[in-house]
């Protein structure tokens, strides 16, 4: 029961290695993010609390899983994946979602005559918001 | 090489005592854009570097990376491996992740000014590793069951009284069960740890994770971390699989993992004695720090 396959080869793997979806990449986030010899480096991070991050990591994970069952997979392909790649894309994807957005909002305050409650001009403009997200 | 003219930082992975050659480096993929690893020495200590674009691990940027889900688990992944491939040339000593430096010269004398500690943890960790264990209450209804096949012939709460008074007697003895369990379930979390901890040179106990990050419907009671010789990670693995066994410890659950590189010992300037091991064998299981 002891996961003895992760040393099998001690010349090749003499350390535990979690997989990518694996519920141990929680222990890992565990360990490298609070763990280790204290040493500052130049540049301080100012990351959500490590529980909540793991928590995200694990839905995000489980949502991969459901994708790839659906045969959505693109990520898989391209492995080097550059950071700039994903930022492009969840770009891209954040521009079209807040069009059809808005476009459904329209089309809303139109079947509804003349809109109820906050007024339809204080909705954001899409373009500038979603460059700033994702901006950096 | 890092410099604000080449546009890169220094990331700093792990410090070793031997050098790992650089072959066996340039062969991981570290950080996404960055450069090959390498290795840089302070002293008696050989730094596990890698040239990442400034670009992508100024403050801005990584801290935005990091808390995001995907570029979370890439980059602890990249840091796991670059980690990792020091581990085969002696004692390695991770660094939390994301520790950068703007230059070579700046994380070469942040590590010499502190290389008679780092010598120390070398000392404290050669020749171990570290291994998870976690202990879970068993799901209710397993636990149920196994109650029930433990109590053959006694009066339980499966006994029909009809009528009202029945049900408030039913529920109560349901309620009482559940707490007993619980009890139990945390006694046998220390029995766990206790055994476990003959067998180790240190232990200390993360923070357990709950219900919502494992997903079990059964609450974490012992998220520990083991330091073992090499000697005695037989030992030390034979006695997880007794306890697994163990038919009086049904109302847990008990997963590991291992061996892992001991981020969870690697502290700077940390003397654990052997006896204070055996003092703080009392607190474990109740998720105190």
């Amino acid at each position: 029961m002891t996961d003895v396959s992760a040393w099998a080869d001690p010349a090749d793997s003499t350390v535990y290695v979690p997989g990518p979806g694996n519920s141990t990449l929680a222990d890992l986030l565990e360990r490298i993010l609070d763990k280790g010899v204290v040493i500052a480096g130049d540049i301080k991070i100012d990351l959500l609390d490590i529980e909540l991050l793991t928590i995200r990591l694990r839905l995000f994970i489980a949502s991969v899983d459901t994708a790839k069952k659906a045969g959505i997979d693109w990520w898989e392909t391209d492995p080097a994946m550059s950071s700039r790649a994903a930022r492009d894309a969840l770009t891209q994807e954040n521009e079209m979602l807040r069009e059809r957005l808005a476009a459904l909002e329209s089309r809303l305050d139109d079947a509804s005559g003349t809109a109820p409650g906050p007024s339809p001009t204080t909705t954001p403009t899409p373009t500038k918001s979603s460059t700033e997200n994702h901006a950096r | 090489m890092s410099s604000s003219d080449t546009g890169t930082v220094t990331y700093l992975f792990a410090l070793c005592a031997g050098r790992p050659p650089d072959g066996a480096l340039a062969a991981v993929a570290g950080h996404s854009g960055g450069g090959p690893l390498r290795t840089l020495a302070a002293g008696a200590v050989h730094l596990v570097v890698q040239d990442v674009p400034a670009a992508d691990f100024g403050e801005r940027a990584l801290t935005d990376r990091l808390n995001r889900p995907e570029e979370l688990r890439r980059c602890a992944l990249a840091h796991h491996r670059g980690v990792a491939a020091a581990a085969p040339c002696g004692p390695v000593v991770p660094l939390p992740m994301a520790t950068v430096y703007l230059s070579d010269g700046n994380a070469v004398s942040a590590v010499a000014s502190r290389e008679e500690a780092v010598l120390a943890v070398f000392r404290r960790l050669d020749g171990r590793t570290e291994w998870a264990v976690k202990v879970h209450a068993a799901a209710p209804e397993a636990a149920a069951g196994a109650a029930g096949s433990g109590s053959a012939g006694t009066g339980g709460p499966g006994t029909a009284v009809p009528g009202g008074r029945g049900y408030l007697s039913r529920a109560s003895a349901r309620q009482r069960m559940r707490r007993d369990r619980h009890e139990t379930a945390r006694a046998v979390a220390r029995t766990v740890d206790l055994t476990l901890r003959r067998y180790a040179v240190d232990a200390t106990a993360h923070r357990p994770q709950s219900e919502h990050l494992t997903g079990r419907r059964a609450p974490q009671l012992l998220n520990a971390a083991y330091l073992v010789d090499d000697a005695r990670r037989a030992e030390f693995t034979a006695a997880l699989d007794r306890l697994r066994a163990d038919g009086r410890l049904r109302e847990v659950e008990i997963t590991s993992s291992g061996p892992w590189i001991p981020y969870s010992f690697a502290r700077l300037g940390e003397q654990v004695p052997a006896a204070a091991t055996t003092a703080a064998a009392g607190a474990a299981g109740t998720g105190a720090p």
